[in-house]
C-alpha cells in the first residue's frame, strides 16, 4: 500500500497545480478580446482552403518545429538519470546540471537572437 | 529470455585533468555561443577571436605539459584514450587550428547574412553593415573539438558522436563562402547529404559489431575476436561498414567523390581546416579502430585496403591531371595522399613494426598539413574581381608578377610532391620505409609510380607560374592582411624547417608512437 | 526471437540506403538517412535484449540526439539552397563538377 503513496502525492500535486493555474488565470492574465479571439477556433491558421498539396507554408513554423524537436528530443538523457539518481548521487547531480547548463546555453542563443519570437 | 540482472550502480569516474584541452575547447566554444547571444554585433568579432585562438592556446600548452609528464591512459571509464598517438594528434590539430583562424579572421571570405538570399536587397544591406556571421568562430571551436575527440575515442558510441561534431559545424561552415554561394552552398549540401549516409554506415557498422562482442569497447570488440565463435557474418559485415564510414572520412576511393567538391565550394580558409584536420582526426580514429578493435582480423582487412590504397592512390593522382581549377587539383592531391597514408596502416605486423609506421603516419600528416594550410592560404591571395582565381590558367606568369608568392606556392607544391629539403620528402620516405618494412613491396613501387605522376602536375603549375607569359587582364595579388601574411610565413617556415631538419619532430612522433594505441 | 528484428532493421537500412540513391529530392534523400540511422537503432536496441545489458538502449538515445541536431543543420542547409534556386532536387545542384 505503501508503495502507491508517492503516486497518489503525484495525482494531488498535478491536481493542485493544474487547477491552481487555471483558477489563478483570469485574476494575474490580461484580457483583451478582439474579433480573432471571439472567431471559431481551428488550429489558428485562416480557416480558407489551401492548394492542393498543402502548398507553401512561412519558415517560421519550421523555426518553430525545429527549435522544438531539438530542446524537446534533450530531455531524453533526463530519463535514465531519474531511474539512477540515488546510486550516482552528487556525481551524477553535477553532471546532469553540466548538461543542463549547455543546453540553457544553446537556449539562451535562441532566445536572444530572436528566434523564439513568431514576428 | 534473457532478463537484465539488477547490477549495482556505481558512479563513473572522470579524469578532468587528461581530458582539459578538449574541455577548454569545448567550453570556450560554448562562451563564444554566450558572447553571441548577449554583446551587440560591432563587438563580437573582438571577443571572439580572442577567445578562440587563446583557448586553442592553452589546450595545446596542456597537450604539451601532458606530454611531458608523461600520462598515457584511457580516460573516462576508458571511453577516451589520451595516450601518445592521442596527444601528437591533439597537438598538430590544434596547431593547424590556430593557424587556419588567422586565415578565418579575414571576414572578406565568409557571407555577411546566410539566411539572405544571393543577390538580394537583403544581402546588399547586410554586405553595407559590414563584417560577417561571428558565429563562425563558435563553430570552429565545436569542429576542433570533434576533431580532438574523433581519434582519441576509445569506444565506438563516442567515436559516433565525435564524428558528429566534428562534421555538423564544418556542413554550415562550408556553406558561408561570401563570393560564389551558390557553388558553396551546393558544397555544403553534397557534403551533409553524403556525410550523413557515410555516417550512417558508421552507425550501422557500430551495431553489428556490437551485437557480435556484446559492447562498443574497442578492447571488448577486440577481446571478442579471439572468445566469440560463430558470429563470423555479424563481424565481418560490421567491420566493412564501418570502415566504409571511416574511409568516406578520410576521401580514400571509391568514397573520395565528396572531396573536390567540397574543397572548391567550401570558403577556402575552412577548406584549409578540414583538408589539414579533419584528414588528421579521421586517420587517428581509422587507426583505432583497424589497429585496436581490429588488429587480430588483419588477415582479412589487409587486403581490402592494399585495393583501397592503389586505388586511392591512382585516382588521386590521375584525376589531378586533367583538373583545370586550382583548389579542385588540390582535393585530388589530398585523395593521392590519402593513398600513401593508406599504404603505412597496411603495413602492420609486430608491435615494433607497427610503431614505426605509426610514427611515419603521424609525421606525414603534421607536414603535410602545414602544407595543405600554406597552399590554401595562397589561394586566398590571388584574387579576380569576383573572388578567388581559381582556374589554373589565371595562374599563368604569376610568378613574374609576384615572384615571393610564387614562389612560396611553388615551395608548397614541391612539398606535396616529395621534393628532397621540404617537409613532404621525409614524411613519404618514413610512411614508405614502414611499408616496405612490413612487406608491402608492391604497394609501395604503386606509391612511388603514382608519386612521379602527381609530380608532373605539381611540376605543371610551377611551370605555368614561371616560364608561361602572363595574361594581360591577370589576376591582382591581394594585400595580404596580418593573420594571411602571417599564416604563409608560418607554413612556409613549417615545412622547411621540417624538410631541412627533421629529426625533433621524427624523434617526437617516435616517442608518440612508442606506446601505440592503449588497449 | 531476435534474428526477426535484425532482418527488419537490416531492411529499413537497405530501403534507406536505396532511397538515398535514387530519389531526387534533397528532403527525401535526408529522410532516407533517417530511416537508415533508425534501422541502426532498432538493432542496437535488439542487441542489448540478445545480449541481456543495457548498452544498445543508451546509444539508441545517443542515436536519436544526434539524429535530432542532423535534421536541424540538414534542414537548415537544404532550405538556404532551397531559397536561393527554388529548387530541392539534388539534380539540380551541378555547378561543381570536373
Amino acid at each position: 500500500m505503501e508503495l502507491y503513496v508517492p503516486i497518489l502525492v503525484l495525482a494531488v500535486l498535478a491536481a493542485g497545480f493544474a487547477v491552481f493555474s487555471v483558477g489563478i488565470a483570469p485574476f494575474t492574465g490580461p484580457k483583451r478580446w478582439n474579433r480573432a479571439k471571439l472567431d471559431g477556433y481551428e488550429c489558428g491558421i485562416e480557416p480558407t482552403p489551401q492548394p492542393v498539396g498543402g502548398g507553401r507554408f512561412p519558415l517560421k513554423y519550421m523555426i518553430t518545429a525545429m527549435l522544438f524537436i531539438v530542446f524537446d528530443i534533450e530531455i531524453i538523457f533526463l530519463y535514465p538519470w531519474a531511474v539512477a539518481f540515488d546510486k550516482l548521487g552528487v556525481f551524477g547531480l553535477v553532471e546532469m546540471v553540466l548538461f543542463i547548463v549547455t543546453v540553457l546555453v544553446a537556449y539562451a542563443y535562441v532566445w536572444r537572437r530572436r528566434g523564439l519570437d513568431w514576428d | 529470455m534473457s532478463t537484465l540482472t539488477a547490477a549495482p550502480i556505481t558512479a563513473p569516474t572522470i579524469e578532468y585533468g587528461e581530458l582539459a584541452p578538449m574541455l577548454i575547447i569545448f567550453g570556450a566554444a560554448m562562451i563564444g555561443v554566450l558572447v553571441e547571444a548577449f554583446t551587440p554585433r560591432y563587438l563580437r568579432k573582438s571577443i571572439q577571436m580572442p577567445i578562440t585562438v587563446l583557448s586553442m592556446v592553452g589546450a595545446f600548452a596542456l597537450t604539451v605539459w601532458q606530454g611531458v609528464r608523461g600520462v598515457r591512459s584511457a580516460a573516462a571509464m576508458g571511453a577516451i584514450a589520451v595516450d601518445g598517438p592521442s596527444l601528437f594528434i591533439w597537438g598538430a590539430i590544434l596547431l593547424l587550428a590556430i593557424v587556419s583562424v588567422l586565415l578565418i579572421n579575414d571576414d572578406d571570405h565568409f557571407v555577411a547574412e546566410a539566411a539572405a538570399v544571393p543577390g538580394s536587397a537583403e544581402e546588399d544591406q547586410a554586405l553595407s553593415q559590414g563584417g560577417a556571421h561571428t558565429e563562425i568562430y563558435p563553430l570552429v571551436l565545436f569542429a576542433v573539438g570533434g576533431m580532438m575527440l574523433f581519434p582519441a575515442a576509445n569506444d565506438l558510441l563516442i567515436m559516433f558522436v565525435a564524428l558528429e561534431v566534428m562534421s555538423l559545424p564544418l556542413y554550415l561552415l562550408c556553406g558561408l563562402a561570401r563570393r560564389r554561394r551558390l557553388l558553396s552552398q551546393e558544397a555544403a549540401m553534397k557534403y551533409f547529404l553524403l556525410g550523413a549516409f557515410s555516417s550512417a554506415f558508421f552507425l550501422y557498422g557500430t551495431a553489428l559489431l556490437y551485437g557480435f562482442a556484446g559492447s562498443v569497447d574497442l578492447k571488448a570488440i577486440a577481446t571478442a575476436l579471439s572468445t566469440v565463435g560463430g558470429q563470423d557474418a555479424l563481424l565481418f559485415i560490421g567491420a566493412a561498414t564501418l570502415g566504409v564510414g571511416l574511409l568516406f572520412k578520410i576521401g580514400a576511393a571509391p568514397f573520395q567523390a565528396w572531396k573536390p567538391d567540397v574543397y572548391q565550394g567550401s570558403p577556402t580558409p575552412i577548406t584549409a581546416l578540414m583538408a589539414s584536420g579533419t584528414l588528421i582526426a579521421a586517420f587517428g580514429a581509422l587507426l583505432r579502430v583497424f589497429w585496436v578493435a581490429l588488429g587480430d582480423l588483419d588477415a582479412e582487412w589487409t587486403p581490402v585496403l592494399w585495393g583501397v590504397a592503389i586505388l586511392t592512390m591512382v585516382v588521386g593522382a590521375v584525376l589531378a591531371i586533367t583538373q583545370t581549377d586550382i583548389k579542385r587539383m588540390l582535393a585530388y592531391s589530398s585523395i593521392a595522399h590519402t593513398g600513401f597514408l593508406l599504404t603505412a596502416v597496411v603495413a602492420t605486423g609486430k608491435e615494433s613494426q607497427n610503431a614505426n609506421a605509426l610514427s611515419g603516419i603521424l609525421f606525414y600528416l603534421l607536414a603535410y598539413g602545414f602544407a595543405t594550410v600554406g597552399a590554401f592560404a595562397v589561394v586566398t591571395m590571388v584574387r579576380d574581381p569576383g573572388g578567388e582565381a581559381g582556374h589554373l590558367s589565371r595562374w599563368a606568369g604569376l610568378g613574374k608578377r609576384s615572384p615571393l608568392l610564387a614562389g612560396i606556392f611553388a615551395l608548397f607544391l614541391l612539398a606535396f610532391a616529395g621534393i628532397p629539403l621540404t617537409s613532404g620528402f621525409f614524411g613519404k620516405y618514413a610512411v614508405f620505409a614502414a611499408a616496405v618494412a612490413g612487406g608491402a613491396v608492391q604497394l609501395v613501387i604503386v606509391g612511388v609510380v603514382t608519386s612521379a605522376m602527381a609530380a608532373f602536375f605539381y611540376v605543371r603549375v610551377i611551370v605555368l607560374m614561371f616560364f608561361s607569359d602572363p595574361a594581360p587582364e591577370g589576376p591582382t595579388i591581394a594585400v595580404p592582411s596580418m593573420g594571411t601574411a602571417a599564416v604563409v610565413t608560418l607554413s612556409a617556415a613549417a615545412t622547411v624547417v621540417l624538410g631541412v631538419f627533421p629529426q625533433p619532430v621524427l624523434d617526437l612522433a617516435h616517442t608518440a608512437a612508442q606506446s601505440l594505441f592503449v588497449r | 526471437m531476435t534474428t526477426h528484428y535484425l532482418v527488419l532493421s537490416a531492411l529499413l537500412f537497405a530501403i534507406g540506403g536505396v532511397g538515398v540513391l535514387v530519389r531526387r529530392n534533397a528532403i527525401v534523400v535526408f529522410m532516407c538517412v533517417e530511416l537508415m540511422l533508425n534501422a541502426c537503432n532498432l538493432a542496437f536496441v535488439t542487441f542489448a535484449r540478445q545480449h541481456g545489458n543495457l548498452e544498445g538502449q543508451i546509444i539508441a538515445f545517443f542515436v536519436m540526439i544526434v539524429a535530432a541536431a542532423e535534421v536541424v543543420v540538414g534542414l537548415a542547409i537544404i532550405v538556404t539552397i532551397f531559397r536561393t534556386r527554388r529548387s530541392a532536387s539534388v539534380d539540380d545542384a551541378n555547378l561543381l563538377k570536373y
